[in-house]
């Protein structure tokens, strides 16, 4: 990549948005021309700027009409007998509810790919798009910057430290990414839409009740379940106990914050 | 976590997947609108909408963005059929000032310091934002204040992400020149390209 090509792509790239080999030239370009660098970090600099612009909240009173205009509109429905609908109509929805997670058949292997973004990652320059070792921040980035609802597990007495969070594509979907290490073991925590029960390929292990899925693709030992249209899937060099430790402990942290 | 629970009552189930981006909606409505009565009636407008098709929101997509593509029509319907301009020359003159006005007053004695942050922190960003084309708000407002991706802005503005892409870096020129006289020389932003 040259000064032109950089340039040409730099927005982009200050945004997250280049493919992984992309990026990944990007930033070699960016190490080695101090001209781009400092372009970059400008460019970041004002990204910074505009995000941090003081953030309205909207007002209570609003909040409330339509909350109101809601739950009333919501409780007239209720109301209304199923024979309004068309009787057709409803037997559609109530088949297409029935259908749909059959039909909609899965591209195979997710895992491998989540097994691909994790090597990609560990490439970047910047792995994890936000650096923070805080969950509460990891959490409220997700919610702000994608609007998902993420819970946090935290790893620290097994040693395994939070590094941060970034925003991957799997499947073309939006999907949680939070990335943690021991010593220099990168651990990598996907959540993702699911795509359908097929997904997951590997030998099915219980651990503390629970069964999941096990793999090892390209020398990494994987661990992934389904679970309410989620798939989550672990990557990582550390071994089988100590990742379905991980998994058992996400499990945990997802059950409790879920009853708060 | 990202999920659902089908069965539950529906408002309650709105309110907690919906909802949660409810000042998100207002932010936005308010750099659309510029005017907080009109940006409170197309949130709320937005919001009914959102609920009387919240059937047809699919669960494992982004909320934010589906809710943002409402709001964006129902601004727009409203604009359409109060007969205003949709990609105003309007700005224009507004614009014009705010460019001599920063020119201004970076001529003036404060220290560029004082000045940066006289202005950049006391709402310049925002007056700038304010008299920015809609066309190049706003795919600002969704990528660089909502968080948003290429792609989602594309799907919620309707057009290819090439499109996005370009008018984000005219917009962010555009904003840049506003604001660069007096933040260049702190070192906030660049030369203009």
């Amino acid at each position: 990549m040259n000064c032109d090509t950089f340039l040409a792509c730099m927005h982009p790239y200050v945004d997250g948005e280049l493919g992984v080999s992309d990026t990944v030239a990007a930033d070699t370009h960016a190490a080695e021309c101090p001209r781009c660098r400092s372009v970059t970090a400008r460019e970041r600099a004002f990204r910074q700027l505009l995000r941090s612009q003081p953030r309205e909240t909207a007002p209570p009173e609003l909040r409330r009409r339509i909350v109101t205009r809601i739950r009333r509109s919501s409780r007239a429905a209720a109301l209304r007998p199923w024979l309004a609908l068309p009787a057709a109509a409803a037997v559609a929805a109530l088949l297409a509810v029935t259908l749909l997670p059959l039909t909609e058949r899965p591209a195979r292997g997710v895992v491998a790919e989540l097994v691909d973004k994790h090597i990609a990652f560990a490439q970047l320059e910047r792995p994890a798009e936000f650096v923070s070792a805080d969950r509460r921040a990891v959490g409220a980035w997700f919610l702000e910057r994608a609007g998902l609802s993420v819970s946090v597990p935290d790893y620290s007495p097994a040693g395994i430290r939070l590094v941060g969070a970034r925003i991957a594509d799997v499947r073309g979907r939006r999907a949680a990414y939070i990335l943690y290490e021991k010593g220099r073991t990168l651990l990598s925590v996907f959540v993702a839409p699911a795509s359908g029960e097929g997904d997951l390929v590997g030998a099915r292990v219980t651990y503390r009740g629970q069964v999941y899925v096990t793999r090892v693709q390209k020398g990494y030992r994987t661990v992934a379940w389904t679970e309410g249209g989620v798939v989550f899937g672990l990557v990582s060099m550390l071994d089988d106990e100590a990742l379905l430790e991980c998994a058992d402990r996400l499990r945990d942290e997802r059950a409790r914050q879920t009853r708060l | 976590m990202i999920g659902w629970r089908p069965g539950r009552d529906r408002s309650r189930e709105f309110e907690e997947v919906a909802l949660v981006h409810l000042d998100a909606l207002y932010r936005s409505a308010l750099r659309l609108t510029r005017n907080r009565a009109e940006a409170e009636d197309v949130v709320q407008d937005t919001c009914l909408r959102a609920f009387r098709s919240f059937h047809r929101f699919n669960p494992g997509t982004n909320c934010r963005a589906w809710l943002f593509t409402i709001l964006r029509n129902t601004f727009l319907n409203r604009v359409r059929g109060a007969g205003r301009e949709l990609y105003e020359g309007d700005a224009g003159s507004a614009w014009d000032a705010l460019v001599e006005r920063a020119s201004d007053r970076a001529g003036g004695g404060a220290t560029p310091e004082e000045q940066f942050l006289e202005t950049a922190l006391h709402g310049d960003v925002d007056r700038a934002l304010r008299a920015l084309p809609l066309a190049f708000r706003e795919p600002i407002v969704l990528v660089d204040l909502e968080g948003l991706s290429y792609r989602e802005a594309a799907e919620v503005l309707g057009c290819p992400v090439g499109t996005v892409m370009s008018r984000l870096s005219r917009g962010r020129r555009l904003l840049r020149r506003a604001l660069g006289d007096f933040a260049r020389e702190h070192g906030y932003v660049g030369e203009p390209e």
